[in-house]
């Protein structure tokens, strides 16, 4: 995908913002400090929403966009909309659906369910005109093997019917006859091959990252759908192991350790799960930023000492003061409960 | 075995007829005999394996180098109906080849590379098996002195005796008799027990032409002239990614065909989009690189056009051959300007190790990891050849490659019958009544004189692509799935 359009698209006219953390938000690469930068622009949402893209070079995007006129830069890659790119930031938001559904694949691999969705109407498809001489999709051996057993397991349920009446339901619902059409050129079946982004984009005279970002959309929706079908119904099952934990599992098992051990000695956990004293903290920064704030113990974790110092000197935006700048005003003051500071003000301030 | 092999082929896989060859073969596997088929590109190789499987119920495991092309015959395989396949390849990760080793005994037809069957443990599930047929493809691989060695092949003899010797099916599209031989002894077989069968390589249904163009802007002006006109579907081959695209833009701009694509480089998903467009006629054109071979079996293809040179004669007669399977009248076209040369040329130093590399190399073997590109160095270290060997054994290979590219070049400056000197290299001459001076080359009659009629009165337009095509969303469902009532 375009990274100058994903920079339009979660840039902002008011705060100049880190053309590396976004993208390494959209992609899940989950280190504390990409985590932290979310949360600053209010990205928590879309951690690893793009999970496996490809994004163009960094330079040739910010470039990109200053040529244009779209925003302004600094020297250490951050960048603010300008006017216009204000304005081509709302053309593309109202062109799009809105950004939660692309927010879904943070929480459930999106791609995935596309993929296997559209081989699992290829394979209806061909079964519904009783042909078996066709090449199929392919994704690799695990989920080949699960299309396999769900088309087993529910061919006898009158699928082609189903599947009519799924999509007519969900292409309805849209409201939005571009779309659906645009929806139905990702399928492959009898009789009928579809369109690459590449063709669509070039028809509608759109941009090819714009259109797979359409079809990452309409899938959610779709996926929502799936998901509140009930538990005997034949699509659940294309719906299994989609889902992603919101902590990665070694940060969670972490914190979860410290939550049971109450005010057990950091120390001790880094001993227990083998992990160094800095990954510790990470895991447990990482629960913060990711956890509502009601959720973490804030108070097991900053001294009231440091906190009372940091409630007396820190600037009005939290967000961005310097741990040096800090250090300025609190000489003793570690980085970790600094960060836990700000995590817990950015947070209060945001479910306020 | 008694079998009907005619009516097998009719009822179980819908064929009327066998194709040049598959008959003889398959008999000769049923009366179990080791067999060494040198076959055209599309004459129907995967058929072979496949009906002796099906009839015979026995388990059958073919070697292949190229994981692209294991994973196009498969789904081959799979297209024409069975579907206990799979492919043990590098592509696949820890846990699914772990899963697959546990449960190879639920598949009939194994695909594995050489590398693969090097690997201790895959051959110990493999040996616990049975194998009925054991299935060399692209066996010219084998030969040191052929263009495509690939080193692992030499352990397939060693890998055929620990399979208990099962009866063995060697394919290849083009080997001469020293390859031949060299495919046998590496095997480990005797000559005398080795059926060999060898088609002709000559396609009576595919016309030959060349143009020698000034320079490149004659050669794309020339090339949308006949993409306008030429009756499709066709594919237009290209040494490299980059140049395909800008073609498949550019064609698409200049001409109302339809134009894409399609090589190694995109993504499965576009691909296969693109594989289906073509296969349902929803597609005229694809531009491709040569590397990268389309899985499918498209019979109405009538015309391939060579933007570029290919490396040799053997690339050119096996990428010719995609065109006019259906025996319908194909056209061949190679469309050349001088500088094609250096550029062939720059990919020949390109693949062969320079003698600088060779000697870091020698110096520092750790950096000899099993990546492709050190191989074949990473092969002749091993077996104790010296830097001074090695040396040669590259050079002379970069010289037979140059030899070869010149035997390309002489076929464009051909001033003869294109077909003869094509045949030439392959050691097969036609009789005079056995040729039809009317539709063979662009010698014998003035093709490029009268193209455009050439184009009338052979290459048929395809009935595909004038089917109906279904537009909005709803047109789309309905038709993507037949209701009953
Ligand atoms: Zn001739």
């Amino acid at each position: 995908m375009e990274l100058s359009i994903l920079l339009l698209i979660f840039g902002s006219s008011e705060q100049f913002r880190r053309v590396k953390a976004i993208k390494n938000t959209l992609r899940g690469r989950r280190t504390v400090s990409n985590l932290y930068w979310a949360l600053q622009y209010d990205m928590l949402d879309f951690v690893d929403s793009l999970h496996g893209t490809g994004f163009g070079e960094d330079e040739v995007a910010v470039k990109q966009l200053k040529v244009h006129g779209l925003a302004d830069t600094d020297d250490n890659f951050q960048f603010k909309l300008t006017a216009k790119g204000a304005d081509q930031q709302e053309k593309y938001l109202s062109r799009l659906l809105p950004l939660k559904y692309l927010a879904l694949g943070s929480r459930y691999d999106v791609a995935k369910f596309m993929r296997r969705f559209s081989f699992a109407v290829q394979i209806v498809s061909e079964f519904s005109y009783t042909n078996n001489k066709y090449y199929p999709q392919s994704i690799n051996y695990f989920e080949d093997q699960l299309l396999k057993r769900w088309f087993v397991q529910t061919k006898h349920t009158d699928l082609p019917a189903q599947f009519h009446q799924l999509l007519n339901g969900f292409l309805n619902g849209l409201a939005n006859d571009e779309l659906a059409n645009l929806f139905v050129q990702s399928l492959v079946g009898h009789g009928f091959s579809g369109l690459t982004a590449d063709q669509i984009a070039t028809q509608a005279h759109s941009d090819v990252t714009v259109v797979n970002l359409e079809w990452l959309q309409t899938y959610g929706v779709l996926l929502e759908r799936v998901l509140k079908l009930p538990n005997d119904n034949p699509f659940k099952m294309l719906t299994v192991g989609l889902e992603k934990p919101i902590i990665a599992q070694s940060a969670k098992e972490t914190f979860e350790m410290f939550v049971h051990q109450e005010n057990g000695s950091l120390n001790t956990i880094a001993q227990k799960r083998r992990v160094k004293l800095t990954t510790v903290y990470e895991h447990l920064l990482e629960a913060a930023i990711m956890l509502p704030v009601t959720k973490f113990p804030y108070k097991a974790l900053i001294q009231p000492e440091s906190k009372r110092h940091l409630e007396a000197s820190h600037p009005v935006n939290v967000g961005s003061w310097t741990f040096e700048a800090a250090k300025q005003e609190i000489p003793d003051l570690s980085f970790f409960e600094f960060r836990l500071f700000q995590i817990y003000r950015s947070k209060s301030a945001d479910e306020n | 075995m008694k079998i009907n092999l005619q009516s097998a082929l009719k009822n179980e896989f819908g064929f009327d007829s066998f194709r040049p060859g598959q008959e003889t073969i398959l008999k000769n596997l049923f009366s179990h005999k080791n067999t060494l088929a040198i076959l055209p590109t599309g004459g129907g190789k995967t058929l072979l394996y496949q009906m002796y499987g099906a009839l015979s119920r026995q388990r059958v495991m073919i070697v292949s180098p190229l994981i692209s092309l294991m994973q196009d015959q498969v789904s081959r395989l799979q297209y024409l109906g069975s579907k206990r396949v799979v492919a043990l390849t590098s592509a696949l990760d820890y846990q699914e080849k772990a899963v697959i080793l546990k449960h190879l005994n639920q598949y009939q037809f194994i695909y594995a590379s050489p590398e693969m069957l090097a690997n201790e443990q895959v051959l110990r599930q493999i040996k616990s098996l049975n194998i009925g047929l054991f299935v060399i493809d692209e066996a010219h691989c084998i030969s040191e002195w052929g263009p495509d060695f690939r080193p692992d092949y030499l352990n397939l003899g060693k890998v055929r005796h620990a399979l208990g010797n099962p009866l063995t099916l060697m394919m290849t599209a083009t080997a001469t008799k020293t390859v031949r031989q060299d495919i046998i002894d590496h095997l480990d077989l005797e000559s005398t027990s080795v059926e060999q069968i060898v088609l002709p390589v000559n396609r009576p249904n595919i016309f030959l032409s060349a143009k020698i163009l000034s320079g490149q802007q004659e050669k794309d002006q020339t090339l949308i002239d006949l993409v306008r006109q030429l009756h499709g579907p066709g594919i237009i081959y290209f040494s490299s990614k980059s140049k395909a695209e800008q073609a498949a833009v550019t064609l698409s701009s200049q001409t109302d065909r339809r134009v894409m694509a399609y090589h190694g480089g995109m993504d499965t998903q576009q691909r296969f989009h693109i594989q289906q467009q073509f296969m349902d006629g929803n597609l005229d054109i694809v531009c491709a690189t040569s590397a990268f071979g389309m899985g499918i079996d498209k019979d109405d293809i009538r015309f391939v056009i060579h933007y570029h040179l290919p490396a040799n004669i053997q690339s050119y007669v096996q990428e010719i051959g995609r065109c006019g399977r259906d025996q319908q009248p194909g056209l061949a076209i190679l469309l050349y300007e001088p500088n094609d040369r250096y550029l062939q040329m720059n990919l020949i130093d390109n693949t062969i190790p320079d003698r600088n590399l060779l000697q870091y190399l020698y110096q520092h073997p750790k950096a000899l990891t099993n990546e492709d590109q050190f191989r074949v160095i990473k092969y002749y270290y091993d077996h104790g050849y010296s830097f001074d060997q090695a040396t040669a054994v590259f050079d002379h290979s970069r010289e037979r490659r140059l030899s070869e590219l010149t035997a390309m070049v002489r076929y464009v400056y051909h001033d003869g019958c294109r077909r003869d000197e094509l045949l030439k290299y392959f050691d097969e001459t036609l009789s005079e009544d056995q040729k039809n001076s009317a539709f063979c080359c662009d010698h014998d009659i003035d093709f490029w004189g009268h193209w455009q009629n050439f184009n009338d009165k052979y290459l048929k337009q395809s009935e595909k692509s004038v089917e109906y095509r279904p537009q909005s969303w709803h047109e789309v469902i309905d038709k993507l799935f037949l209701l009953k009532n």
